[in-house]
Order: structure tokens, then C-alpha cells, then sequence
């Protein structure tokens, strides 16, 4: 018993070391071979380029990181062997999935992380509410394949070509009604994996998996979407469907922000938090920043990552609050202003988003809010000096927007050989109605509006509920 | 105007639920308290009825502890025999394992689900930004206002439903007679016993949230009978007549005995062969270097033996509050907070005052602590608000990425460049205590007698006759991350806090010249004038002790770094012999205090078994396998046996209150515990809920009570108290003491006392103050049995 056990973890700890190993060597080929990774292929089945390589890294640093940290966490499971090998299987499924170039294997990779997925939700075995979960979430996912399937066999079988380069490059080829067809499938396929309204409920219900495999499906799960997008980005140019991307990423990024500030347990936040920040992906994708997406979705990562594998330190006694203050002296509302614009400038020139007046006008404008933000607290705080209030704030957006536009630019450029990835559309009336909408959410959050409306309360606390079966359903005895 | 018969019976249906404490003071206390007055054997019956709970340890265990001898095989045939239980121990174990369990569906499951939803919103302390409206009157009326828009329940109007709580229970019991009252209530309760155990703490401790949002157990009631009506749930619980095998339960209770009498067995033969080694040794009265005291805990004994061995030092237990009722107000946080036993009301208020020309220190930290609240209010504004929590998470992720890293793959490095252990504003103020200001006291101030009292009880209590240079006050404290049941490693003496406090506190007024004069001229105890009272901190994970001298004058810091250096050693040899480890065991210790992945960062109180109250040579050079509360007591210098009665009513108490949490999360971890850690949620700031919610966790998690999944730490045994001190002093205390009597006489916990005028002989305790000689040529001698007769005639 214990020889094996010994030989277990050797073989564990090995595994861990070998995912360490492959990342660190993905990234420097990476820094290496930077500007000009060349293409590799395999009989139609297997494709190998910069993008695959640095979703590559950024899958063994994850899988790597959740090894290392369960190591310990999940010391004495049960199911700690079975643990370690549904994770292996869920990331070898990512790993392939990059590289397919086969629809077929296209299709079985994402059927595959879906099922390992579930698997995880369902670990224990002998608790009944974790088999429930880990059914309810196996569902979504076998319907996010169906449909993966259909808008992918469309496109195969109308073209008769079945790998993924030649299908995105001949597209534009197809009748109007085939491509909608199979964008739309492709995106329920991708909203589902995200999580999107009004798809969210196997992500609230999925917290029967243990924390490490929480962090691995708010890292590295539900993300995919964003992957999957940017692959048949062609598709939805041809299709003219990015608008709808638009408009369902927005509203759900605005409405599970709201939903999240009434969780009172930590993970059904952070799940919440997660839904919002894939709106405001999808939401990318569908402003045309394709590239914009997956820099979002690997900062996202290690930001969800990060707040799951730390969620025990919520803890904490405090004392009841009054609702924050929310008046502003015009001195300040002028430095905020200023500092916006200072940041919305540097953004542009770091990254070249935004300076025409196009859909990247949205992200410009959120970067300057975001830093009106910083601004706006920081100089209102009174334990801070005016020394301290001047200068943290450019201090932290100049670092913030720094790191970003570094990635930005170096995915940009691992993404290049991808077609249709980073492509600003012009502003059309509907996105500047909506970018209103964004707008009135943002100061209905800041001006504690929606305190006045109890049954909104109800009502979000309601869509926010986990999957009955998993809660309280069964007792032993 | 409330049915007082209502009233009555929801008090009465209250006693089948426990308390649940909040995890940022999490007191281990017995969640059967409420049956206390019944025989443990009959408490069990039913509580695991109400509860649904199994309340012997699984037979796996019991296996365990066979296998390994820790039951010993004659004591389980002779108890078998006695209840007349003729098989082989292994054919009873097999039959124990044939009895299974397994999983039914919850038939109220639509209820649970609709009350957890609304109890976890409206008690929520703090985790949620937008909190549930109306919360400020209460939890009827807020739930009562919402209720319209929950589409868990049919359409309704508000009008529909009555204006207050008290309305809607006699509404909805009118048809009921007075005699189901009880029977309605106490199903309703033991339903969700975490949800309505913390309903039951919040009411009970009126905390601040309690006062701002206010709920009782009447209104969880309306609440829930409402509901049940309306959605046509069960209000009557029918009988289930559910049958209990007696057999088993009797099974399960003999190994239960058989287990618990091997230890005491084991207890009594090490310590009885220590009186035979060290009797010749005694009436020896050299002064050791430093003497040292620390908390009962059963974490000391480690410490202890391996400082003793170090050098000349002497080393005592005393309840880690160090005999101050205390409420402490943080310097950092300015939150007020316990720091005495749960069972104790707090007389005093302590505080941080700047020591002599440390102003400008105390000022700039505190400067510090407001721009630390800042950070935190900043980040959470952020993450929170639209749309900056996608601008922060574009901006921060990478450093977020690189601390992922840093926390996972470097741990022990980062608890070492944080210096986690260094003392904080310990070293720029000192505690100053004052009256509890709740009392409406004009003058705060606190006259000499009380401070010489405090100091005096503490050596009264100690039995203490000299004092070398060095006395050090060790309180305890733990350190670990990322874990939600971190109080629970603190000192539960100072109700789950550290009790570094109340160590510098009664160093301070040891310290004051007025005190020694007094304890001089009062009391005769004099206080050598180069003996100086230190405070410390034991830190259980590490095993590192942090000395809090800032104010100890040049010539003893000499003195004073000498016994740093043998701490150092000691923390080497502590920590090597409790990790296992033969190389950088410090360094080990270092890594489970910091690493955010570590769920058994240390056992806390786990493996407690026995309370020892006797002198240290009782058990001196004794390896106790941390097993064991200690208690330093001298009966000669306790004629009276006032401080043996003080012991008994406090120290004991809270033993006994922590062996039974123990005991019950143990055997049932589901129901008494908190599960497994690696599916935890934490909820409203102050608890934990399995996976996706339902109801709030009443115990300690399986990873404090178990090596893994299956194989047991902790043995779950009854608490065995152990008294040296003279059979008749015990007997009156405990004719004085009606409710100590009632504990034992229940079997909730086993007394034995050795009798020092007896040669030290060990009696056990029946029932009935019936004392029986531990080895069998002692009977009991008659004057005790005139004692019997006494305790008749008294009663």
C-alpha cells in the first residue's frame, strides 16, 4: 500500500515536472523564434503555427501550476489518482485541440475537454449532488459539441474539404444562408463553453469540483470560446454575425457584473465574475479584436485563476458599512478627466487601438474609464498625501497599460498568420446604441441606482441559483 | 401579541440544535450541548434521531484502532463479556461493517432550497457589495417585502402574508395543538442546524451585524412554515419511525468504552511508573534560569518537553487567557474582539498605547494601516465596478500570473522575506486595561486590588513558590494561509484568538511596582527584584517563539539571549519530531504556514484525549504524543482547594467542550463537521458551505481530523481528566458543583484522581460519586464511602 503509494506520488511528481518542462520550452521557443515561427504540418490532420505554441504555454502553465498546488491540496483524496488523470486527459484534449487541423479531430477534442470537464465537476463519486452537477454540466456540453458539429459539417460537406485552413480560407465561397447556418452553431457552441446568459447555470453549479479544478475550468475551460472564435473568425466576417457577438457579449458582461455584487458565497463570485468577463470577450470578438480576445482570456486566466486558488481567505470579520460616499470636488472630477484622457492616449499609441473612429473606440473608452476610475478613488482617499494622489495614479496606468499593450502586441504578432483576427469594424448605429447602453449600466453601478430596485435584487438572485439537483438533494443516513 | 406557549416551545426546540460560530472566532464547543443534561448514551439517541447523524466513529475506525492495539484486546473481551456479548471482536466487527449507509433523497428539498437561498443572503457579512433590501428590519419583514418576486414560490401579493412573524406563526399553527408545537419546531430546526446554529449564535452573542440586521429563530420559523404552506411541503413531520439497530449501538458503544478505558489504562501505567522514578528527586528547590507558562493546549506538552531538555527551565500550563476576562481592540484593524473563554463574560477592555518616546512610531503605523485598507477597498472597487473590472483584469493579469508562481513554487521563501513571525506594533506599545465599556462605568479605571488579583490567581493557580530571573507569559497563535478555518488553530482559551495579548497583558501588571508591593505586603508572595515577566507568543506551526521584549532593560536582554538561543534549538527539535522530518524540519514547518495549498497546515487540537491537573513532575520527561491538556496545580499549596474548583469550573469545562467537538466532528464529519476543505465556498464572510451552497458548516473540517480520506489522526475518544490532588477535596468540589457532577454522571467526560495521601493511588470516578480503584487490589476505604452517604444526605 504504501510502496505504491510512494510510487504514486513519484510518478505524480514526475508528471508535474515534465508540464513545467514543456512550458518553460514553449515559451522560450517562443521568445526565440518570436516574428517568425514557422508552420508545421502533418498530413492534413495536424497544424502547428505561433498561435498553437502559445496556447500551448499558456495550457502547461496552468495544468502545471494546478499539479503543483494539488499536490498538497489533495493530499489524502479518495480520488486523487482519478483527480490527476481526468486533468491530464482535460489538458491533452486543449494541447490537441490547437493543433487540429482535422475537423474531425477538431470536433472529438472539444467533445473530449467538455467530458473531461464534467468529469472533474463529478470527482467524488459517493456524493450525490457532485454526480447531479456533474450531469446538469455534461449536458451543456454535449449540446455545445452538437452544435460545434453541425456548423462545422456544414461547411465540410458543402465545400468537401475537411481541414481547418482551407475551409476559413474558402468561406467566402459559400451561399450567404450555409455560412449564417454555421456561424450561428459555432457561436451557441462557443457561448455555451462560456458561459454565456442564458447558458450560465452549469457554471454556477459546477463548485462540486475541487477548488483546483475550479481554477482550471475559470482558466483554461471556458475560455476555449475565445480560441474557437478567433479559428473561424472567416466565418463570421462572411456571415455578417459579429454584431450578435457584440450584443450578447455586452449584455451579459453588464448583467453578471450586476448579478455578481449580491453573491454571498465566494465562488458563485467568481463565477459570476468569470460570466461578466467573457461577455467582455465575446464582446471583443465581436467588435473584430480577435487578438484582443485571447490576450483578454490569458490575463483573465491567471487573474481567475489567482482569486479561486486564494478563495479560503475570505474569512474576515468586519463591521457593518454605510455605502460608500460618492461626491466628487470639480478639482478632482478635473483630474480624473484629465488622467482618462492621458490613459485613453497612451493606450492608442501603445497599441494602435482605437485611433480611427472605429469599434476600437469601445475599447479605448473603457481603458479611459478604467483609469478615471483609478483616479477618481485615489483622490478622493484622505489617508493618501497629495504627493501620493498625484502620482500613483499615472503610476499604475502607466504599468497597467504597459504589461497589456506588451502582450497585445506580442499575441498580435504570434496571431499574424491567422486570417481575419484583428480587424476593427466600422461604427454602426447599433454598436453606438449599445455602447450607450454600456454607458447607463456603468453609472447605474456607480451611482447605486440599482440599490432602489428590490425586485431586481430578486430577480437576479433568482437567474443566479445553482441547478436545483445540486444543492440539498440528497441526505445520508 | 405573541402565543407565549409559541415561545416556549421554540426556546424548548432550541436545546436540538447547537451553535454555530463564525470561522473568524471559531470556538470548538460541543454541538450537543443542548443534552448535556442527559446520559451521553441517551444525548446520542437523540440528537442523531433529530440530526440525522451517525454518533459513533465509523467502524473502519474502530478497525484501525484494533489493528493497531490501540484497544486493547483483554479490556474489549472483559467489557464484551460484562454485556454479555459472547463472539469474537472480529465477528463484531464484521457485523458492525455488514450494518451500511447510504444516500436517500432529501424529501424537503424545495424548502431547504428556498430558506438556504434567502438565510445565506440576509446574513451575509459582508461578502456581497449589494446587500438583500430591507435587511435592517430584520429578517420576516425584509423576506417578507421580496417574497412577491421569488418565483420559487406560487404568484402571491404581499398582503398575502401576515405583517410580522409572531401573526404568521399563530396563523399557521392555529389548527395545531399545543403539545405539536415542540414536535413542529424542533424538525423545522434540525433541518438546516447550521443555518439556524448561527441564527442561534448571532442572537446569543447580539454581535454588531445582529444589531444592524436583526434575525431570531421565531422569524426563520414563520418564514419556513410559511413557505411549507405555501408550496405544500410538510408542516407536521410524520413519523418515520426510522428504527435505530440497538444491537449495533450497543456494539459500537462497547468498542467505544473498550477504546477510551485501553487509553486511561496506558495513561495511568505511564504515569504511575514516572511517581516511582522521580519521588526520590522531589523537595528539590533550585531556581531554574527562566520559567516559562503556557497554554493548557495540548500543542504545550510538545514545546515543553523539548524546551526542559534545553537548559535549567521550568515550564508550567495555565489557561492561555491568562486569568484576564478580556476584550481585545486591535491597533491594526480597531476591531474588538474576544479573548477569553466563550463562557466567560469579559470584565475588561484592552487596548494599544504608545510605549515612552514611541509617538511617532505608533503614528506612522497607523498611517500605514489606513493606506492598507485603502489598498484593499481599491482593489475590491475595482474588480467591482463597470467597466474597470475588465479594464483591472487587462491591466493587473500579468502580476496576478507571477504570483501565482511565487505563492505555489516558493512558499517557505516568502514566509522568511515577510518576516510573518516578526513582531509587529508589539515592539512600539504596550496593552493597557481598563473596565468593559459597555457597562456604563464613569471611570474606566481599574483599582490596584483587581490588578494584584489578577496576578495573584495566576501564581494561586500555577502553584508556584519561586520565580527565577526570567518568567515568560506563552500565549499561542497560529499561522497559515488560504485557510478559512484558521481561528480554529488559535487559542481557544482566548476564544480562537491569539493569546499573545493577554500574555503581555499580565506580564505588564506582574511587572508594575504598586503589584509586587502589594503581593508583598498583602499577600507574602515576594517577587525577587531582577525577576522580570516577559510576554511571548508560541507559534504552533512553526513551533517558533516570538519574545516580545522591547522593554526589557539591557542587563536582563543577556540573560534573555541566552534562552533565545535554546528556543532556537528547541524549535529544531520540536519541529523535527512533530513533521517527521529529519533535515530543514523548520524549514518544512515554514512552507505549511505559508503555502496557500496546504490543508493540514498543522492538528491543532487533534489526537486530544486526557487533562492532566497535577505538578509538572507528574509528567516530566513523559513523551504524551501531544495527547494531553496540562494543567499545573500544586495541592499543598491549595488547602482550600479554591483553586482546584476554579480549574474544575473553567479549564475543565473547555476541554471537555473541545474534546466533545472533536469527538462529534469526527464520527460524523458531514453533520458535526465541515467536510472535506478541497470543496469548500466560504459564505458571508464568516462560514463555509459544501459546493454549491446549501446549509452553512457547523465543524471542523475532515483535513483536522484525518491523515486522508480514510485513515484516521484524531481518535475520537471521550475526554479523560486526570487530578492529582486528595479524593475528599475532589468529592467536595464536585458536591458543590452540581453541573461538573452532572457531566460526569452523564459519561460526557471520565474523571480519575490520584490521591497523594493515599500513595498516590488512582481512583475512577462512577456514577454517584462511586470512586473504584484503578488496579484492582484498591477498594475504595470507608471513610470514602462515608462521603457517599454525605452526598445523600445532601442532596
Amino acid at each position: 500500500m504504501t510502496v505504491k503509494n510512494s510510487n504514486l506520488k513519484f510518478v505524480s511528481k514526475g508528471i508535474t515536472a515534465i508540464l513545467w518542462l514543456f512550458f518553460a520550452a514553449n515559451l522560450i521557443f517562443l521568445i526565440l523564434n518570436f516574428k517568425n515561427i514557422p508552420s508545421w504540418e502533418y498530413e492534413r490532420i495536424i497544424k502547428i503555427n505561433g498561435f498553437t505554441i502559445l496556447i500551448w504555454t499558456v495550457v502547461s502553465f496552468f495544468s502545471a501550476l494546478i499539479r503543483s498546488y494539488s499536490f498538497n491540496y489533495l493530499e489524502g483524496f479518495k480520488y486523487q489518482t482519478k483527480f490527476s488523470l481526468i486533468s491530464i486527459g482535460f489538458t491533452l484534449s486543449i494541447l490537441l485541440f490547437v493543433m487540429s487541423n482535422h475537423i474531425a479531430l477538431l470536433i472529438a477534442t472539444w467533445f473530449f475537454m467538455g467530458f473531461f470537464m464534467s468529469r472533474l465537476i463529478g470527482v467524488d463519486s459517493k456524493w450525490g449532488e457532485a454526480q447531479e452537477a456533474s450531469k446538469f454540466a455534461f449536458k451543456y456540453f454535449l449540446v455545445g459539441t452538437f452544435f460545434l458539429s453541425l456548423g462545422l459539417l456544414i461547411l465540410a460537406f458543402q465545400l468537401d474539404i475537411f481541414t481547418l485552413n482551407n475551409i476559413i480560407d474558402k468561406v467566402d465561397d459559400l451561399p450567404k444562408h450555409i455560412t449564417l447556418i454555421s456561424a450561428l452553431s459555432i457561436i451557441i457552441a462557443a457561448i455555451i463553453q462560456s458561459a454565456i446568459y442564458p447558458f450560465h447555470r452549469w457554471l454556477l453549479s459546477a463548485m462540486t469540483s475541487p477548488t483546483p479544478a475550479s481554477a482550471l475550468m475559470h482558466a483554461g475551460f471556458v475560455n476555449g470560446s475565445g480560441i474557437l472564435l478567433a479559428l473561424f473568425s472567416t466565418v463570421l466576417f462572411a456571415s455578417n454575425t459579429l454584431i450578435i457577438l457584440f450584443i450578447i457579449g455586452g449584455l451579459t458582461a453588464v448583467i453578471a457584473q450586476f448579478t455578481k455584487l449580491l453573491q454571498v458565497n465566494v465562488k458563485q463570485k467568481l463565477a459570476c465574475s468569470t460570466i461578466a468577463q467573457m461577455g467582455f470577450m465575446i464582446m471583443q470578438c465581436g467588435l473584430g479584436f480577435f487578438n484582443a480576445a485571447v490576450v483578454h482570456l490569458i490575463l483573465h486566466g491567471f487573474y481567475k485563476a489567482y482569486l479561486f486558488l486564494s478563495s479560503g481567505e475570505q474569512i474576515e470579520l468586519i463591521k457593518p458599512q454605510k455605502n460608500p460616499n460618492i461626491t466628487i470636488k470639480p478639482m478632482q472630477a478635473l483630474v480624473v478627466v484629465l488622467f482618462g484622457l492621458m490613459g485613453a492616449f497612451l493606450f492608442n499609441y501603445l497599441t494602435g487601438k482605437g485611433t480611427d473612429l472605429n469599434s476600437g473606440v469601445f475599447l479605448t473608452l473603457i481603458v479611459a474609464i478604467t483609469v478615471g476610475q483609478v483616479t477618481y478613488n485615489i483622490v478622493k482617499e484622505q489617508s493618501l498625501s497629495v504627493f501620493q494622489k498625484a502620482f500613483l495614479p499615472p503610476a499604475l496606468f502607466l504599468v497597467g497599460i504597459a504589461t497589456y499593450a506588451f502582450m497585445y502586441n506580442a499575441v498580435t504578432v504570434l496571431m499574424s498568420d491567422m486570417p481575419m483576427v484583428a480587424e476593427p469594424l466600422s461604427l454602426s448605429a447599433i454598436q453606438i446604441v449599445f455602447g450607450a447602453v454600456f454607458l447607463v449600466g456603468f453609472f447605474v453601478m456607480k451611482l447605486g441606482i440599482y440599490r432602489k430596485y428590490p425586485w431586481l435584487y430578486v430577480k437576479l438572485l433568482n437567474i443566479s441559483q445553482p441547478s436545483k439537483k445540486t444543492v440539498l438533494m440528497y441526505k445520508s443516513k | 401579541m405573541i402565543n407565549l406557549n409559541i415561545k416556549n416551545s421554540i426556546k424548548e426546540a432550541s436545546q436540538v440544535i447547537g451553535k454555530t460560530w463564525p470561522l473568524y472566532s471559531f470556538v470548538t464547543s460541543n454541538p450537543l450541548s443542548g443534552y448535556e443534561q442527559m446520559p451521553f448514551e441517551i444525548a446520542i439517541k437523540h440528537a442523531g434521531k433529530h440530526l440525522n447523524a451517525k454518533m459513533f466513529p465509523e467502524t473502519s475506525l474502530y478497525r484501525q484502532a484494533w489493528e493497531k492495539g490501540d484497544i486493547d484486546k483483554n479490556q474489549l473481551l472483559k467489557l464484551l463479556e460484562e454485556y454479555q456479548l459472547s463472539e469474537s471482536p472480529e465477528y463484531y466487527l464484521n457485523e458492525m461493517e455488514s450494518f451500511k449507509t447510504g444516500l436517500y433523497k432529501n424529501k424537503n428539498h424545495e424548502l431547504d432550497l428556498i430558506m438556504a437561498k434567502w438565510l445565506s443572503a440576509f446574513i451575509d457579512e459582508g461578502l456581497a457589495e449589494w446587500e438583500m433590501p430591507n435587511k435592517n428590519q430584520g429578517f420576516y419583514k425584509a423576506w417578507r417585502k421580496l417574497a412577491a418576486y421569488d418565483n420559487d414560490i406560487p404568484k402571491l401579493h404581499i398582503n398575502d402574508i401576515p405583517k410580522t412573524s409572531t401573526e404568521a406563526l399563530d396563523e399557521l399553527l392555529k389548527n395545531y395543538s399545543k403539545a405539536d408545537y415542540t414536535k413542529i419546531f424542533i424538525a423545522h430546526l434540525a433541518a438546516l442546524p447550521g443555518w439556524t446554529g448561527y441564527i442561534n449564535y448571532r442572537s446569543n452573542s447580539n454581535s454588531e451585524w445582529q444589531q444592524a440586521y436583526p434575525i431570531t429563530l421565531q422569524d426563520y420559523l414563520a418564514v419556513r412554515l410559511w413557505v411549507a404552506q405555501k408550496i405544500k411541503a410538510e408542516i407536521f413531520p410524520k413519523n418515520d419511525n426510522e428504527l435505530t439497530n440497538t444491537a449495533i449501538t450497543k456494539l459500537q458503544l462497547t468498542f467505544l468504552k473498550a477504546w477510551e478505558k485501553s487509553w486511561q489504562n496506558k495513561l495511568v501505567n505511564q504515569l504511575e511508573t514516572k511517581q516511582i522514578e522521580t519521588s526520590s528527586l522531589k523537595n528539590q528547590t533550585n531556581i531554574s534560569d527562566a520559567q516559562l507558562v503556557f497554554c493548557i493546549d495540548t500543542r504545550s506538552e510538545l514545546i515543553r518537553r523539548n524546551i526542559e531538555n534545553k537548559g535549567n527551565y521550568e515550564t508550567f500550563g495555565y489557561a492561555g487567557f491568562f486569568g484576564i476576562a478580556m476584550d481585545y481592540e486591535n491597533l491594526n484593524d480597531g476591531l474588538i474582539r474576544k479573548s477569553c473563554p466563550p463562557i466567560l463574560n469579559s470584565s475588561y477592555h484592552v487596548t494599544e498605547v504608545a510605549q515612552e518616546n514611541k509617538l511617532n512610531e505608533v503614528e506612522a503605523n497607523k498611517q500605514k494601516n489606513e493606506v492598507e485598507k485603502f489598498k484593499n477597498y481599491f482593489l475590491k472597487r475595482m474588480k467591482n465596478m463597470l467597466p474597470s473590472a475588465f479594464g483591472y483584469v487587462e491591466g493587473s493579469g500579468i502580476f496576478y500570473g507571477m504570483s501565482l508562481i511565487a505563492r505555489t513554487l516558493k512558499p517557505a521563501y516568502f514566509y522568511r522575506l515577510n518576516k510573518k513571525n516578526a513582531p509587529d506594533f508589539e515592539s512600539i506599545c504596550e496593552p493597557q486595561i481598563e473596565k468593559i465599556r459597555s457597562n456604563n462605568h464613569n471611570n474606566l479605571n481599574i483599582p490596584l486590588e483587581e490588578k494584584v488579583a489578577i496576578v495573584k490567581s495566576a501564581f494561586d493557580l500555577l502553584g508556584w513558590r519561586n520565580f527565577a530571573p526570567l518568567v515568560l507569559f506563552v500565549g499561542h497563535g497560529s499561522h497559515s494561509v488560504n485557510n478559512p478555518f484558521g481561528s480554529s488553530l488559535d487559542c481557544g482559551a482566548c476564544a480562537a484568538s491569539p493569546g499573545r495579548h493577554n500574555a503581555r497583558m499580565l506580564a505588564k501588571l506582574a511587572n508594575m511596582k504598586a503589584v509586587k508591593q502589594a503581593l508583598k505586603e498583602h499577600h507574602h508572595i515576594e517577587i525577587p527584584k531582577n525577576t522580570i515577566f516577559i510576554g511571548a507568543e508560541h507559534n504552533t506551526t512553526t513551533d517558533e517563539i516570538v519574545i516580545f521584549d522591547s522593554e526589557v532593560s539591557n542587563t536582563q536582554k543577556e540573560a534573555l539571549e541566552k534562552l533565545k538561543f535554546d528556543l532556537l534549538q528547541a524549535q529544531q527539535t520540536a519541529t523535527k519530531e512533530r513533521l517527521g522530518a529529519e533535515i530543514n524540519s523548520v524549514a518544512l514547518a515554514q512552507k505549511k504556514a505559508n503555502n496557500w495549498g496546504e490543508t493540514r497546515p498543522e492538528w491543532g487540537l487533534a489526537k486530544n484525549a486526557g487533562f492532566i491537573v497535577g505538578p509538572r513532575e507528574l509528567t516530566k520527561n513523559n513523551n504524551l504524543e501531544g495527547r494531553c491538556f496540562l494543567h499545573s496545580y500544586n495541592w499543598e499549596m491549595d488547602e482550600s482547594g479554591k483553586a482546584l474548583e476554579g480549574i474544575m469550573q473553567g479549564p475543565m469545562v473547555v476541554t471537555q467542550w473541545i474534546n466533545n467537538h472533536y469527538y462529534f466532528s469526527t464520527v460524523d464529519n458531514q453533520v458535526f463537521g465541515s467536510g472535506t476543505k478541497i470543496t469548500h465556498n466560504v459564505t458571508g464572510k464568516f462560514g463555509v458551505v459544501q459546493g454549491n451552497g446549501g446549509d452553512v458548516k457547523i465543524g471542523l473540517p475532515l483535513q483536522s481530523l484525518m491523515s486522508s480520506d480514510s485513515e484516521m489522526y484524531h481518535q475520537p475518544l471521550r475526554l479523560s481528566v486526570m487530578i492529582q490532588a486528595p479524593l475528599t477535596r475532589v468529592t467536595e468540589i464536585l458536591l458543590r458543583n452540581e453541573h461538573l457532577k452532572n457531566l460526569l454522571d452523564n459519561e460526557w467526560i471520565y474523571l480519575m484522581v490520584m490521591d497523594p495521601l493515599d500513595k498516590n493511588g488512582v481512583y475512577n470516578y462512577g456514577k454517584n460519586l462511586n470512586w473504584k480503584g484503578a488496579h484492582k487490589h484498591k477498594i475504595m476505604n470507608t471513610q470514602k464511602v462515608n462521603i457517599k452517604i454525605d452526598a445523600a444526605q445532601f442532596a
